[in-house]
């Protein structure tokens, strides 16, 4: 399925990843392609992946707040507030109203998850003493855009999709229809993931993980886990001239099919699918979600051998690592260099299989 | 929207009974499917009441997953789903999900043994998607949404948007909720969960019940409908969200935010609140809720208010979480079939605050053309869809 989308723009960007918070430092380690992968601190699981080490909310989320958060939402509760300053909005200073349309669309794999395992661990040791309701809030997946709405006044429509790999494409999807059917004015995306043990444990145990370096594509070794939020807003063009804001990209075309069975024949045949139905598309730039993990890393080389004339993909997965956004990392990367056609591809596990067209593409916004 | 949407399938696998007409008699004749919880074992919580299912987990097969697909084949009624795979979808609510598995899985570690790994990594919340898709040979989008308490009403209101756009021919969407120990625990602590039966909108009321089960709608064009001569429930006609923006667990007091998502809904569906005759409210029958959706609800009808049924399935099946908003939409739209509305059982002394006629005790045979379903979440999240009646137009 094709989504139509003729004039959404990207206006904002803000980014927490392992290299670092904010654009420049994500800018950087895309450029140089230096892997963010080191042994993980035991508070976060046993081994290697990409932690947020640097990540500071100092200064953005006040201290009170601070505490009650689970990992995923201070991540996005950053990337949020890079966001809005980026897109020269202020959603809380509007008095007139703006919030009730705006809207939040997040995706996430593992948002709830923390807080499940932090709530459950003492509750099966000593039983109904051990449980925190200052804690159970924070199980649900979508925790992050109440604590987004709390934050900046967004009183629009609000959903959080956890489809897997693909969750923040899901997200990006729905937030363009509350835009085109005008539900919305200004919609932010976020796709958020944190590190936890039990998801590493889990990981570790099914045998998913690169026990021995870094991820790379093809080797089929595994995957690391990675950390991380990414925020985008999107609005009309005429909004945001509206506003006198220039986009950082434009989103020409969104694209998503689901594989009828479980085969990597049923699932590369969809990815292929999807970016097919984007139309002749020649891109200058291409991102992809290898991740070392035969299972979609096979799905993005076939569709390469396919497309023998396209550039080759930059798979940012191998670099900030699997779960960091649930594949807001792509959709980032795609915004890190300046390009007339960036085409995205987006392979997952299960689910459907999603493409993006970005046109545009600024780095510099003068 | 360009195309008119209707209900052409439902099925029901519910605490009262597995199928959906078992279900809805049951409701309609004052049954309730709340009884002593058996399925978990939390001896040191207090008196422990739930809407339980009459079905168990299969090994390699969540419970979730086991009741969301007998609810599709119910709601498929045995149309064999043709045409381009790719124009048909599937979107859910998730709640519990695949989290029993990782319960099992976090309590083995502790326990020093090795756990089912592989079964845990693979028990995601889009797993149910994917089943249901498999099932209907769906190459279309897939949507899991995870909006806590207001799960599959917005997978519904995902299904109207792609099938009004005409991006689809049909869609099934719905949503399953199995009982688990994080949720009982979780609202046990925050003293949410009424030992007894719950009784919404009762000036008593104590909090809520946990329930489990599976509601599948299958949602196609009005076109479609009748070109396959297909037996067409209800028209849906839009809906609206909102967030609260006011506290992460509690609703905004006066309602506000859920008024905007009631008043979103009336826009989208080209509604005026005069038409609105039933409201399937979420009606938890927490002491913070009920008041504050029936100020909601005042203030979104305004005078019509005051003429309106309003009816809360959590007082039959306790609260289903993820596919609460669903159970919801059932009730709406076989109360919409039959024109009659279920009651809301134990309302014997209404609170003063909840003013409207909850439908309390029993069954009222009424004029229903439209409805609206509320569902609301932790987050401050608000859902509220319409369906209008089917009179074959």
């Amino acid at each position: 399925m094709t989504l139509p989308v003729s004039d959404l723009a990207i206006t904002g960007l803000g980014l927490v990843l392992p290299c670092g918070d904010g654009i420049e430092p994500a800018r950087q380690n895309l450029a140089s392609g230096t892997p963010c992968f080191a042994e993980l601190p035991a508070s976060l699981g046993l081994g290697r992946g990409a932690a947020c080490a640097s990540f500071n909310p100092v200064g953005i989320i006040p201290p009170m707040q601070l505490r009650r958060l689970d990992r995923p939402s201070r991540f996005a509760w950053v990337a949020a507030h890079q966001a809005f300053e980026d897109a020269g909005l202020d959603p809380k200073g509007d008095a007139t109203g703006a919030g009730e349309r705006m809207a939040v669309a997040v995706g996430t794999l593992t948002g709830g998850s923390e807080a499940s395992e932090a709530f459950m661990r003492p509750y099966l040791q000593r039983g109904p003493e051990g449980a925190s309701p200052l804690v159970f809030p924070n199980c649900v997946a979508n925790a992050a855009s109440g604590h987004l709405a709390l934050a900046f006044g967004l009183k629009g429509p609000s959903a959080t999709f956890v489809d897997r790999e693909n969750a923040a494409f899901a997200a990006l999807e729905q937030a363009v229809r509350w835009l085109r059917a005008g539900l919305a004015d200004v919609a932010l995306v976020i796709g958020t993931d944190g590190l936890f043990p039990l998801l590493l444990d889990v990981c570790r145990g099914a045998r998913m993980l690169d026990r021995h370096t870094n991820p790379e594509m093809g080797s089929g070794r595994g995957f690391l886990p990675g950390e991380g939020a990414q925020a985008f807003l999107l609005e009309s063009r005429e909004h945001a001239a509206a506003r006198g804001v220039k986009p950082r990209a434009m989103l020409r075309g969104l694209a998503s099919q689901s594989s009828p069975g479980i085969t990597g024949d049923d699932r590369a045949r969809a990815l292929a699918g999807a970016a097919l139905a984007l139309g002749a598309v020649s891109p200058d730039r291409r991102i992809g979600g290898a991740n070392g993990l035969s299972r979609l890393d096979d799905m993005e080389a076939r569709l390469a051998a396919v497309h023998p004339d396209w550039p080759a993909a930059i798979h940012p997965k191998c670099l900030w690592g699997e779960f960091g956004g649930s594949g807001g990392q792509l959709l980032a990367a795609a915004l890190l260099e300046s390009a007339d056609r960036t085409l995205v591809t987006a392979p997952a596990s299960s689910g459907a299989q999603f493409a993006a067209l970005l046109e545009g593409v600024r780095l510099e916004r003068t | 929207m360009n195309h008119r949407v209707v209900v052409t399938g439902l099925g029901i696998v519910s605490s009262l009974a597995l199928d959906r007409e078992g279900t809805w008699s049951a409701m309609l004749t004052g049954k309730d499917g709340l009884g002593p919880l058996t399925r978990l074992a939390l001896p040191l919580e207090p008196g422990q009441m739930a809407g339980q299912v009459a079905m168990d987990p299969a090994r390699h097969q969540t419970l979730c997953e086991r009741m969301a697909l007998r609810a599709l084949d119910e709601a498929l009624d045995g149309l064999q789903v043709t045409g381009d795979p790719s124009r048909i979808g599937v979107f859910q609510g998730a709640g519990t999900s695949g989290l029993p598995v990782a319960e099992a899985y976090l309590e083995e570690r502790l326990a020093g043994r090795r756990g089912r790994a592989v079964e845990t990594a693979f028990q995601s919340p889009s797993t149910v998607t994917d089943a249901l898709g498999r099932r209907l040979g769906a190459t279309g989008p897939r949507g899991t949404i995870m909006n806590a308490c207001s799960s599959s009403l917005l997978a519904l209101g995902q299904a109207w948007e792609h099938l009004a756009q005409g991006e689809l021919d049909l869609a099934v969407a719905g949503g399953a909720e199995s009982l688990c120990r994080t949720t009982y625990a979780g609202f046990s602590c925050l003293k949410a969960v009424d030992p007894q039966k719950c009784r919404p909108f009762s000036r008593d009321r104590a909090g809520l019940n946990l329930g489990e089960g599976a509601v599948q709608l299958v949602l196609e064009t009005l076109d479609g409908a009748k070109a396959r001569g297909a037996v067409i429930y209800s028209e849906v006609l839009g809906y609206g969200a909102s967030m609260d923006a006011h506290h992460p667990t509690a609703p905004h007091p006066e309602g506000e935010g859920a008024a905007r998502a009631m008043a979103m809904a009336l826009r989208t569906g080209h509604l005026d609140a005069s038409e609105v005759d039933l409201v399937s409210a979420h009606g938890t029958a927490t002491p913070a809720n009920d008041g504050a959706e029936c100020l909601a609800i005042r203030r979104a009808l305004g005078t019509a208010a005051a003429s309106v049924s309003v009816t809360s399935t959590k007082s039959q099946f306790g609260h289903t979480l993820g596919a609460a908003g669903a159970f919801g939409a059932a009730a709406a739209i076989l109360a919409l079939r039959d024109q009659v509305v279920s009651p809301t059982l134990r309302l014997e002394d209404p609170d003063p605050i909840c003013d409207l006629d909850c439908t309390p005790r029993e069954a009222k045979e009424r004029r229903i053309r439209t409805a609206l379903v509320n569902a609301f979440a932790f987050g401050g999240n608000n859902l509220s869809l319409a369906f209008r009646q089917w009179e074959g137009r």
